[in-house]
């Protein structure tokens, strides 16, 4: 198995950089596609809220209302994805849900907001923006690119052995 | 956020099968030379009686060697599994936030890694080598205890299934749920990996209700069952068994560290099954041992480090004993203070059970009792330097043989020594507590569990490959594989001992953007491991049905400087008695280090432009229409994914006074590439560098891309301006490839053509 000429270049160095890019290739390819893909995958782009029953939020401000810097907003002003993630929420034993769908009222979930419901007051927080993962949309092609060039260069050896084989059939020796 | 046990399954899965398969083809290929050189291995049919007699003399077997084949299969395959953890979580180390995985999925993947990689890669292997080797080396037929032996392998799969279980039932929940409704099979979808960190600290271990840590518990005591019977039986077989002439004074220096590894496994292991007993009760029986109210958390953490220390070194020490059996070998000389290398090996092994507190330093422990083991794991450094300073010296004036083996342990010395030294100034308290739990420690500890540790499992494995198989691995392949896992790991663990130093905490998912860049090196570091682990893997394969056979009963060459040890001298034996061989005597060459034949040189090439046109010429523009093709292909790609502007052949045809149209300059393009470029490199094609025509192309190939990277550069800028000079400079290879293989394989023909014409 150890044939054939033998070159520094070709036999170990075009494979060490093809690992190289190889890894490279891994490292910009798997985070590009996947900021690809991710929107079709799940539901990213729209935050988690969290809500606290009457009793906690009576509990965090007391009987008082709490104060003016506090958002109110009657659940009737909610839009109808903030209404079904709220309602979702108020059922699950964490008390979260994400929105799916338009969120107007982000800024006021995001500094703490209160939301009247059926005559209760709940506190509503932002507990997870869930961004969408953002990657240069060179970083895909160039990664799989990169991977299939390091491919070329991990395969050099027994390339470059075969076109040995070939100048020497060409009768081009010394 | 990605899912992890489909992404993991799906990887494991694609893995096994890609293993599965390259062995089954290159079984099928395996058939004899047409010279008759040599008979193969004898093509086997899939019969089921076959199968059937297989699987049951694996199941059952009792042999030593055979046991050692299974420790080491199953540690390669647990060794992979936690491997593509250690991906799994670099990959999510890409960038700052945790946007890849959740933060949980993170902790679970550096908590499975940790069991994963200590416990069920490295010691199942070490074993596997011992089981393997120690015998044939103290001269005893089989190890003392076989039955035991054999039980002490077979309870690590179940051991590791238990343990790694919440993959799989994350796995089989998610297709369950395919075709049932959630709350049939609502015991899958709660179970999950176990992420507490691979430590179980208490109060997080007791508390957390994930129901998969109890199963892991349990399998973590079955592994320790395991092991601790391995040990009696290497312990009774080395004090029992020993061959004629095999005294403690001349017993290698391998089976000493196995001695000494299962000495200390013998005390270390039981004490790790009563703690893990402790937390089972704690978690399920509501008693107190680490409560806060009983025993205290702090307790677990002496327990835990009382056996977790000793096992560090558990796992090193049989990585010295190969350093000091395999690096004689490869230099020449005979292994420099054999006796200080034992004291140094008993000395680490009575130290390993006085150091562990030095995990607890930030702990409250009373700073007097840190002191006295801050002073033993300062002291702890000396045995391990004797051993460093005795490598150093065997190799010293020695006949140094650039094999795999020995770069790995030239590399493994070198990675000892850092992970070494930065472990003394951990051992020193006021450092620590600056770099307790940051990067620093896993850069640390690595640079030994990646580096001497794995480097010498695969010195190993290459070192006795004829002596398992009859056959030789691709010793080039194997070069540049030690090579690569050498430098990933240099680069991937000196970068997290830098950000550690710079203070960046370590087991957290998300951390701050200045840290990206480093974290990237990092992270392309830990890929190129992973890619020379996957070349090691193929290497072992592969090699087993196409490696040259052995054709001598000395394959290293061992006896012209007096090395050729009891092991070699049972394969000797074994090669006359199966082959009839004659035992080889020093002065024979070995076919590995004969030297290689020297490729043809291009003088008497194309010559001169008026000598060789009208020859030449035709051929010239048939490989310059094959490298403009192959050329076309690499720049229509860069077009597609936006990297090169198609206007920029419009100015081509501007150039020769045509309409500016991007058509017209292709053509014109394929019309310069077959014609003038060939042409010119006929002209100048002695005068550039390279041995081989292709090479003189790929060259003169560069120099032509700095004009085209000139040329048709419309102001791209960051990525795009990498892809694109990337792109340019791979297509012009691709033309210079084309030019000259299609022209040296014409000329070939033609060579051909020519001889038998005068031969007819």
């Amino acid at each position: 198995m150890s044939d054939g000429a033998d070159s520094f270049v070709f036999q170990y160095l075009a494979p060490f950089v093809g690992v190289l890019l190889i890894a490279v290739g891994i490292a910009g390819a798997v985070p590009g596609g996947y900021a690809l893909i991710e929107p079709d995958l799940e539901n990213c782009g729209n935050p988690t809220i969290g809500v606290e029953g009457p009793e906690e939020t009576a509990e965090r401000f007391g009987e008082d209302e709490p104060g003016p810097r506090l958002p109110q907003v009657a659940f009737e002003d909610l839009s109808s994805a903030e209404q079904t993630a709220f309602l979702t929420a108020v059922d699950d034993p964490v008390g979260e849900e994400q929105v799916v769908g338009s969120v107007p009222n982000a800024d006021a979930f995001r500094r703490g907001a209160i939301v009247t419901y059926e005559g209760e007051r709940y506190y509503v927080t932002l507990v997870a923006e869930n961004t969408c993962f953002a990657a240069a949309p060179l970083q895909f092609p160039l990664g799989v690119f990169a991977i299939a060039l390091g491919f070329l260069g991990v395969l050099a050896p027994p390339l470059y052995r075969r076109l040995v084989r070939l100048e020497q059939r060409a009768g081009r020796s010394e | 956020m990605l899912n992890r046990a489909i992404v993991e399954g799906t990887a494991l899965t694609v893995l096994a099968l890609s293993v599965l398969c390259l062995w089954l083809r290159e079984r099928q290929k395996a058939r004899p030379e047409s010279d008759g050189g040599y008979t193969t291995r004898e093509e086997i049919g899939f019969e089921i009686g076959r199968l059937q007699s297989e699987l049951s003399r694996w199941l059952t077997t009792t042999d030593h060697r055979d046991i050692g084949l299974l420790y080491i299969a199953f540690g390669t395959a647990a060794g992979l599994w936690g491997g593509v953890d250690a991906m799994m979580l670099r990959t999510e180390l890409l960038t700052p936030p945790a946007d890849i995985w959740t933060p949980e999925t993170y902790n679970a993947l550096f908590t499975t890694h940790g069991l994963t990689m200590l416990i069920f890669f490295v010691l199942p292997v070490f074993f596997g080598i011992g089981n393997y080797v120690l015998p044939l080396l103290i001269g005893a037929d089989d190890m003392a205890f076989p039955r035991v032996n054999a039980i002490g392998f077979w309870l690590l799969p179940p051991a590791l299934i238990l343990v790694r279980m919440g993959l799989m039932l994350q796995v089989l929940g998610q297709v369950l749920n395919l075709v049932l409704p959630a709350d049939a099979i609502r015991f899958f979808l709660t179970m999950r990996e176990v992420s507490v960190g691979w430590t179980l600290y208490a109060p997080l271990s007791v508390q957390q209700p994930n129901p998969q840590i109890d199963l892991l518990l349990l399998g973590l005591h079955l592994s320790g069952i395991a092991t601790t019977v391995g040990a009696i039986n290497f312990i009774t077989t080395i004090a029992y068994e020993r061959g004629e002439g095999v005294s403690w004074a001349n017993l290698d220096i391998f089976s000493w560290n196995m001695l000494v590894t299962s000495g200390i496994a013998l005390f270390a292991f039981p004490l790790l099954g009563s703690a893990l007993v402790m937390l089972l009760l704690d978690r399920n029986l509501g008693t107190a041992f680490f409560a806060t109210e009983g025993g205290g958390a702090i307790l677990w953490q002496h327990l835990f480090w009382f056996w977790g220390h000793p096992e560090v070194y558990i796992l090193f020490l049989p990585a010295t004993g190969l350093m000091s059996l395999i690096l004689p070998k490869f230099v020449g000389r005979k292994l420099f203070g054999y006796q200080y290398i034992v004291y140094s090996t008993l000395g680490l092994g009575v130290l390993s059970f006085g150091v562990w507190a030095h995990h607890m330093f930030t702990t409250s422990a009373d700073p007097r009792v840190k002191l006295s083991f801050m002073a033993v794991s300062i002291a702890i450094a000396v045995p391990s330097a004797i051993k460093v300073f005795n490598w150093i010296t065997t190799m010293w004036e020695g006949d140094i043989r650039l094999t795999a083996p020995f770069i790995l342990c030239a590399g493994g010395i070198g990675t000892f020594i850092i992970g070494g030294v930065t472990g003394v100034f951990l051992a020193v308290i006021p450092v620590d507590i600056l770099y307790h739990g940051t990067y620093y420690v896993v850069g640390h500890f690595h640079l030994i569990v990646v580096g001497i540790i794995p480097f010498l499992m695969i010195a190993a494995s290459y070192y006795w490959y004829p002596l398992i198989t009859g056959r030789w691995y691709d010793t080039r392949m194997a070069r540049f594989q030690a090579l690569l896992i050498v430098f990933g790991s240099f680069v991937t663990f000196m970068t997290l001992l830098v950000i550690g130093g710079l203070g960046l905490p370590r087991r957290q998912a998300i951390y701050p953007p200045e840290y990206q860049f480093a974290q990237q090196i990092a992270t392309v570091g830990g890929y190129v491991i992973g890619l020379s682990a996957l070349l090691w893997l193929y290497n072992m394969l592969v090699s087993y049905w196409r490696g040259t056979p052995v054709t001598t009963t000395d394959p290293w060459g061992l006896k012209a400087t007096n090395q050729f040890t009891r092991e070699w001298q049972w394969f000797e034996q074994r090669m006359m008695d199966k082959y009839d061989m004659e035992p080889t005597e020093p002065e024979t060459t070995r076919r590995s280090y004969a030297p290689e034949a020297e490729p043809a040189g291009l003088a008497g090439g194309v010559g001169t432009v008026a000598q060789t046109v009208s020859r030449n010429a035709w051929m010239a523009a048939a490989g310059g229409f094959v490298g403009t093709v192959l050329m076309s292909g690499g720049l229509i790609t860069a077009i597609l994914i936006g990297v090169l502007d198609p206007v920029s052949f419009g100015e081509i045809a501007e150039l020769v006074g045509l309409p500016a149209s991007p058509a017209i300059g292709a053509g014109l393009f394929l019309v310069g590439g077959t014609v003038t470029w060939p042409l010119l490199f006929l002209a100048f094609s002695d005068y550039l560098p390279g041995r081989l025509l292709f090479e003189t192309g790929l060259v003169f190939a560069t120099l032509i891309s700095s004009g085209f990277a000139i040329a048709f550069y419309t102001g791209q800028s960051g990525l795009a301006f990498v892809g694109y000079l990337t792109f340019v400079l791979v297509s012009h290879w691709a033309y210079g490839i084309g030019l000259t293989v299609t022209f040296q394989y014409l000329k070939s023909d033609e060579v051909l053509q020519s001889r038998s014409d005068g031969g007819g």
